[in-house]
């Protein structure tokens, strides 16, 4: 919480509001193809904010948001074309109102990290983190293994229906819209909201406490494995909603899109963003999705400085360089880019009162 | 019966060498208080450069390059884990260890294809023990992981550069005053865990081969393993690699015989292991004293 | 005996974070002899010994050992020069035995940054050490018998000789003991003392001693400084600190041996 918590609340109620509209107003404005890119960030954004509280203010590392970003996914997908694989496709009219699996799939996804998490957050620290990141094996396998229901690697889950919500059209024939877009980027703000509100109150006062101690929180008479089940909850419900509105844009499913590595993503997007800044969670799925998405597109180029590319290079490119440049941001700046520009300010500012 | 005893043969050696790649993992904690991600990936380049190398030198010699390549690349990746004095924390080290194991998964793409790699094994059929059909290959690594955990734990125990390794693990503050370099003993634990995890899959990949991206899923189960050890015994580790490993071929073996799975059984053979691994972590970390 | 003190402290400041622990702190100390550094808890002894020995960077002064600039260095330089902290608790290495802690005083020593060269000197200066380790266990029968047991299993006194033995493996001039006393009984103490005593008079380090048992500290130390909330209040020979009114009062008032009132200061109560 550097730059921001420094304004008084109410200017940055204000900024925050003014950011958000800036945002929606962009949806409107950019290309197709950028659009798309666009929408990405601001669905990562949501997974990254809840993240940013469980790791921030609960001190609890998940390395599997990718797999109830997933989860929320697939149930959206599922729900919609019909839990049946062979009525599918005799019957158009499987499955139910998208609208109302857009509204199903954060509910479930935070149902099934309400039963894991009860056994889950016992675990702690590195722990934690190997487990989460099993289970985001445990339910890629799934994936794949149920691959009648799923759809699987082959053929995947085409999920065409149009997301419309009271007439409303969302998506469209051919996916997103910048509407889609726009109400992103609108939850993104609200999510956003909602976390700095938890942030101010007894709750989060309640979470900064257990984030630096548990022990003493509990003596305190905190309950701790509530308050940390119920963010674990959110987290994974934030995530779910944006797997499930990713499935509507997209509108073609495959466990290929949902690879440990967006897992890692996110946790790097919080940490390259700054521990605990909400705010930095948004800048930091900014950076980061954007950051992967021009490596990716400089490996597909055939030749680069001269050098002939390889096949696989737009992955190597993306995940290589990405590598190199987290390793690079993490020595020089532990605990996040925006609270190092927050600190450099600050002492910029000094110097400048100084003289 | 007979069944049952194979799957314990393979389960053992599957079983070592994920416990050699938990025993780095111990060792590693216990000297910083780093969990290295990149613990998996020591294993899978210790099986690529075994690949590359065996065709031109003798299968022994072979090995001994790879295990050596890789503990000096272990070292280097322990100098940048570690970060700088006073600055890098211990989450931010985790998160270089992630990004390293990245790193190398990507390299190993580009190096060596998408495709799983291995090299044919030295002997050319398998044993009968008493009836039983054992793959010898499974006893070399059981084997020669079983002597590789003892040297580590003499060398710890009798010579001096051993002992400041335990020193650093006892009290870091403490082996600073001496005039230990801390930082300087974190590379060697590095270069000693990567040797370590790289001599397991030299041996095991004729029968489990590797591909770039098979660090994810040997980085779990050594962490498992470690786990079993709660991170600190190396004894409980290795012991916790064998439980493991006999559990996943056991739960793998007699998969198809538990009613509804029938042909998914194999698909599921990750997600096993990976359910083993969950309670085994679930059962160690509740005895953990919470801080 | 030089000109030159072994130990000589300016303007030493000594921060964590914003707050400050020691602050502008000047002390020194001469060749073999046993300087007292009391004050009550929390005044920054620690931090000040901390910054001193290398493990806390200084925000500001100078430390200079033998009139050489060691402020600031690490640990293991500092070592090397001579000047070895045997920390408040002990802190041996629990779980290697006695011998191996000993041992890993002088291996400690060898160390620049990197351990495969260390271990080689080490090895090379094998025969010097072991003649060193049988010194110290000349002076310290106790620990030669203890010398196979883990060294977490040892009392808290031969935990402590076992922390002052290994620093006199590294072959120091100055043994800086923080909190000697904490933990211990009385006559373990004591014999602690005694044994300081005759390692100062007979082999010649020198003794920085960082007390929070005035007392003690009075009693062993030829000389005394007075740390209070990061500031040095008071300096002087022990025996005048015993009498002084503050002193007396802060550190010594209602304690085991209280310094007798001199006959020519009428205006003393009498304890």
């Amino acid at each position: 919480m550097s730059l921001a918590s420094r304004l008084p609340a109410r200017a940055r109620l204000a900024g925050t509001l003014a950011a958000g509209g800036f945002a929606i107003w962009l949806s409107y404005q950019l290309s197709p193809g950028d659009r798309s890119l666009y929408t990405l960030m601001g669905l990562y954004a949501i997974v990254a904010i809840g993240l940013s509280l469980l790791i921030g203010f609960a001190g609890q590392i998940s390395l599997g948001q990718g797999a109830f970003y997933a989860l929320g996914a697939y149930t959206a997908g599922i729900l919609t074309v019909g839990l049946d694989p062979d009525d599918r496709l005799v019957n158009p009219e499987a499955g139910i109102d998208p609208a109302l699996a857009l509204v199903a799939a954060p509910l479930l996804t935070g149902l099934v990290a309400a039963v894991i998490g009860v056994p889950l957050l016992r675990l702690r620290g590195h722990y934690l983190a190997f487990a989460t990141l099993a289970l985001h094996l445990i339910l890629l396998a799934a994936i794949f293994a149920q691959s009648g229901f799923t759809g699987g690697q082959d053929p995947g889950l085409a999920v065409i229906e149009p997301l419309e919500v009271f007439g409303w059209q969302i998506t469209g024939v051919t996916g997103g819209t910048a509407r889609h877009t726009a109400i992103v980027w609108g939850l993104v703000l609200v999510t956003l909201l909602v976390a700095l509100n938890l942030v101010g109150s007894r709750a989060g006062r309640a979470l900064q406490a257990i984030a630096t101690s548990e022990r003493t929180a509990a003596a305190a008479g905190i309950n701790v494995s509530a308050y940390k089940l119920r963010l674990f909850v959110l987290s994974a419900g934030l995530a779910g909603l944006a797997g499930a509105l990713y499935a509507f844009m997209l509108q073609f499913l495959s466990p290929d899109a949902f690879g440990v590595f967006l897992s890692i993503q996110f946790v790097v997007m919080v940490a390259v963003g700054g521990l605990g800044s909400v705010y930095g969670a948004v800048a930091g799925a900014v950076a980061i999705t954007w950051l992967e998405h021009e490596l990716r597109e400089l490996g597909t180029r055939p030749s680069l400085l001269g050098f002939e590319l390889p096949d696989q290079a737009p992955q190597v490119f993306s995940v290589g360089v990405f590598a190199v440049i987290l390793i690079v941001v993490i020595l020089f700046f532990p605990r996040g880019l925006f609270p190092a520009l927050g600190d450099g300010i600050r002492r910029l500012r000094s110097v400048r009162q100084e003289n | 019966m007979r069944e049952f005893l194979q799957l314990v043969v393979v389960g053992v050696s599957t079983g070592s060498a994920y416990a050699l790649v938990g025993i780095g993992m111990v060792l590693i904690f216990r000297t910083t208080g780093i969990v290295n991600f990149a613990q998996g990936s020591f294993a899978v380049l210790g099986g690529l450069f075994m690949v590359e190398l065996v065709d031109d030198m003798h299968g022994m010699l072979a090995g001994f390059v790879a295990v050596l390549v890789v503990g000096f690349i272990g070292s280097l990746v322990g100098f940048v884990a570690v970060g700088f004095r006073h600055r890098t924390t211990p989450l931010a080290s985790l998160i270089i260890t992630l990004g390293i194991a990245l790193l190398i998964a990507s390299l190993n793409l580009l190096a060596f294809g998408d495709r799983p790699h291995t090299y044919p094994t030295i002997f050319d059929r398998a044993w009968d023990i008493g009836g039983v059909l054992v793959q010898p290959q499974y006893v070399l690594v059981a084997g020669v992981t079983l002597l590789a955990a003892l040297l580590l734990t003499l060398g710890l125990q009798r010579t001096i550069a051993g002992q400041a390794l335990v020193a650093c693990a006892d009290s870091r503050r403490a082996a600073e005053l001496v005039g230990i370099d801390v930082r300087a003993v974190a590379v060697v634990a590095f270069a000693v865990s990567a040797g370590l995890s790289a001599l397991g899959w030299v041996l095991l990949t004729p029968v489990d081969p590797v591909n770039y991206d098979s660090d994810v899923r040997i980085a779990i189960n050594g962490f498992a393993a470690a786990a079993f050890g709660g991170l600190a015994s190396i004894r409980l580790a290795y012991l916790g690699g064998l439980v493991l490993g006999i559990a996943q071929q056991l739960v793998v073996g007699y998969a198809d015989q538990i009613p509804g799975l029938g042909q998914q059984a194999r698909q599921y053979e990750l997600a096993a292991a990976l359910v083993i691994m969950l309670v085994l972590i679930g059962w160690r970390a509740r005895h953990e004293v919470h801080e | 005996m030089s000109a030159a003190p072994l130990l000589e402290i300016d303007g030493l400041v000594v921060k964590y974070g914003p707050a400050v622990a020691v602050d502008g702190v000047a002390l020194s100390l001469e060749r073999g002899e046993r300087v007292a550094l009391i004050g009550p808890n929390g005044a920054g002894k620690s931090s000040l010994l901390n910054g001193v020995c290398g493990l806390v960077k200084p925000a500001s002064g100078r430390v200079l050992l033998d009139g050489r600039d060691l402020t600031g260095r690490a640990p293991g330089e500092i070592v090397r020069a001579g000047l070895t902290q045997v920390p408040e608790g002990r802190q041996v290495f629990p779980t290697l035995p006695v011998e191996a802690n000993l041992l890993l005083g002088a291996y400690g020593r060898e160390f620049r940054h990197e351990l495969v060269t260390a271990t080689l000197r080490y090895i090379g200066r094998r025969s010097e050490i072991s003649t060193r380790l049988e010194r110290v266990y000349s002076l310290m029968p106790k620990l030669h018998e203890l010398r196979e047991r883990p060294a977490g299993r040892t009392s808290g006194g031969e935990q402590q000789m076992v922390a002052i033995g290994r620093a006199l493996m590294a072959e120091t001039r100055l043994l800086a003991i923080d909190e000697l006393s904490l933990g211990l009984a009385p006559l373990v103490v004591q014999d602690l003392s005694e044994f300081l005593l005759r390692l100062n008079e007979d082999e010649g380090v020198a003794l920085l001693l960082v007390e929070q048992n005035a007392v003690l500290a009075l009693e062993l130390c030829s000389r005394a400084y007075v740390l209070e909330a990061g500031r040095l209040v008071l300096a002087g020979p022990s025996n005048e600190l015993e009498r002084n009114e503050t002193v007396r009062s802060a550190y010594l008032g209602g304690g085991l041996d209280v310094a007798e009132a001199e006959p020519d200061t009428p205006t003393e109560p009498s304890s």
